[in-house]
């Protein structure tokens, strides 16, 4: 398409809004605990003395399934949210005090000549705001790892980084990388650097790459899949997924960066 | 060859299509569908027969879908011979651009389209392209051909995922589920580079009802655990749970106890952050102050694990009661004597056939069995 015209490409639900009366007093009940966050933001503003010093081989956990109310920061979507699939999918607290994202992945879908493939289940963050709900971006720049406390069933599940930019162009900017899972009932700590992850738009792998900005991470999230055959139940267990600073890693990107001809490439 | 083969040898075409009233559609026969033995043989000669029933090809991109669809069934969808007979069928040097409009608009797009939907079915089912595949292409596409693009990009990129697993399995695995079971089971136990996986019969045992097999993993560490293990709580048996290797999906059981609270606490209190300057301690009369916490205590084992120590993984052959009960007498003739002092409970997170009611009775171990239902399950490992 030539151009989008809204973030969601024509998938967007549209959901009854509440009365105006509901909104102002809505607006109006979130408005101080908005104003607390406001001043906070001010007063660090000013202080003017944000964390410099990264220590190697410490993680920093981002998002972590032991903190209160977690669940409600993630959205968790299927191929049966658009009657596009059968696939079913839950992010619960599991009995070890972890987030476990399960469910069924089906491929089967309705035959309708114009779904090709189908069978995917995925969990998301909730866009990250600063007060006042003003939309903002995570800043990892400091990091160049990714690390995570998973249990998953063996299968392999995909990295989402959101980088949305602000133009139609940039707004299914995904980097993703392969989270492979052992199985079996021991936790597992992967450790994946950022210089991996590979740019993607809509589900395609782009021609021209690089290394993912750091300071316009959006959202981060979790898919999986029912390719070759792999229909039935999946089960992910994520106790935290942190940051941490290696200086041994020195890579920037870990792909080729080819001079590519002309003509030929991203069309 | 057989009659089958021949798509345009059809003598009767569909009546549906002859209705009076209705517009004279074109006979068309699968002839994929109607084939009587499905190998990879009979596959080709189907494809070589279409190339040389005419010197037009009519109908190539429609041919090339039916044979794209139709791959599954012969099994031949991993194969890159198949994909290459396909590639010949279309036309050499015939759709290659001529000028810069031609190359900019797509030249020939149903046709490019379809080369394009064969390379990435090849994508979807794994199989890497070759030069061979390059030169092809480049005979009937010429270099600005999309199909060419698709094919650059899957050389870049497909090499660099293909064996990016950590866990590198066969491809395809195995049919026989031992075999499968072995494989998930050394899985698993790379967590412990001690572990040993081995393969037991339950004929080994008098009263085993089930005659199956079974695969357990066990390091020595987990051994000694289980020999330090208090007499008076219990172990539990769990399951099933699943494991995924490529396609297949393997069940299997852990045997598990409670997490030892007091060692896991014991250990946090011994993290002393050395950044903490508000307990320095004074030494007394040039006497280094006494150590708080023994630093030369028991490690943690990576098998005591928040939510409990793992003692052993195993996957049997019928996943019934009656053959885990088998599994845990098995462990306890195999070196592990202390198991059969400790009471064994099965916990179950879904239905397991259950066929050790007669033997329960009269076993030595002291197993007792509850069908207890998820929710229980989890309640009781939140107290």
């Amino acid at each position: 398409t030539f151009w989008e015209r809204e973030k969601k490409s024509g998938y967007k639900t549209k959901l009854p809004e509440p009365s105006k009366k509901q909104m102002i007093m809505d607006g109006l009940r979130d408005l101080k605990e908005e104003m607390k966050l406001w001043r906070q933001e001010v007063k660090e503003q000013f202080e003017s003395d944000p964390i410099l010093v990264f220590r190697p081989g410490e993680t920093d956990v981002v998002f972590d399934f032991k903190a209160p109310d977690v669940l409600d920061k993630w959205t968790v979507t299927t191929d049966a949210d658009h009657g596009e699939g059968k696939s079913t999918a839950t992010l619960e607290l599991s009995a070890a005090g972890a987030g476990l994202f399960h469910g069924q992945v089906n491929s089967d879908h309705t035959k309708d000549g114009i779904i090709k493939r189908t069978g995917y289940a995925n969990i998301r963050t909730k866009r990250v705001r600063k007060s006042f709900k003003r939309e903002t971006t995570y800043d990892w720049t400091q990091y160049n790892m990714l690390v995570m406390k998973v249990r998953g069933d063996g299968r392999s599940y995909l990295i989402n980084l959101h980088t949305e930019g602000y133009f139609d162009l940039m707004w299914n900017d995904i980097y993703h990388y392969v989270l492979y899972t052992r199985g079996g009932p021991h936790w597992q700590i992967a450790k994946i650097p950022f210089s991996k992850f590979f740019l993607s738009s809509k589900g395609r792998v782009q021609d021209r790459q690089g290394a993912i900005p750091l300071n316009r991470v959006t959202h981060f999230g979790f898919s999986v899949a029912a390719k070759k055959g792999m229909d039935g139940p999946f089960g992910l267990e994520i106790d935290y997924v942190g940051l941490e600073y290696d200086p041994s890693h020195r890579e920037e990107f870990a792909y080729e960066m080819y001079q590519t001809p002309k003509y030929i490439v991203a069309t | 060859a057989t009659d089958e083969g021949n798509p345009k040898q059809n003598p009767n075409p569909n009546p549906r299509a002859q209705k009076p009233g209705t517009k004279n559609l074109p006979a068309l026969r699968n002839p994929f569908a109607a084939a009587q033995d499905r190998t990879k043989n009979s596959y080709l000669t189907m494809v070589e027969i279409f190339q040389e029933r005419d010197v037009h090809r009519r109908n190539h991109v429609e041919f090339i879908y039916a044979a794209l669809k139709n791959m599954a069934d012969f099994g031949v969808e991993r194969d890159l011979e198949v994909y290459k007979a396909l590639i010949n069928v279309m036309p050499k040097g015939k759709f290659i651009p001529t000028n810069m409009f031609q190359a900019e608009f797509m030249h020939y797009p149903k046709q490019q389209q379809c080369i394009i939907d064969l390379l990435e079915q090849m994508e979807d089912c794994g199989v890497m392209p070759d030069h061979e595949m390059e030169a092809m292409l480049l005979n009937v596409f010429g270099r600005q051909g999309h199909p060419l693009r698709k094919y650059w990009r899957m050389m870049y990129w497909m090499p660099k995922f293909k064996n990016l697993s950590p866990w590198p399995l066969p491809d395809p695995v195995p049919d026989d589920t031992l075999e499968m079971a072995k494989l998930a089971l050394e899985r698993m136990c790379t967590v412990d580079l001690r572990s040993k996986i081995t393969v037991f019969e339950t004929s080994e045992l008098k009263d085993a009802i089930d005659d199956t097999w079974i695969v357990s993993g066990m390091s020595p560490e987990q051994e000694k655990l289980l020999r330090e293990h208090s007499r008076q709580k219990a172990l539990y048996i769990e399951g099933p749970f699943h494991i995924w290797l490529r396609n297949r999906r393997i069940n299997y059981f852990t045997l598990r106890a409670d997490a030892d609270s007091e060692f896991l606490s014991e250990l946090d209190e011994r993290q002393l952050d050395e950044d903490d300057v508000s307990h320095i301690e004074v030494p007394f009369f040039g006497r280094a102050p006494p150590r708080r916490h023994n630093q030369l205590g028991k490690l943690r084992s990576v098998h005591q694990q928040d939510d409990g120590t793992i003692m052993a993984i195993c996957a049997t052959g019928t996943s019934t009661k009656d053959s885990l009960l088998s599994w845990i007498r098995l462990l306890e003739a195999n070196g592990n004597p202390s198991i059969g002092e400790v009471p064994v409970l099965f916990r179950f997170t879904s239905e397991v056939p259950a066929k050790a009611e007669e033997i329960e009775g009269g076993a030595s171990v002291p197993a007792t069995s509850d069908n207890s239902s998820q929710d229980e399950h989890i309640s009781s490992r939140q107290k």
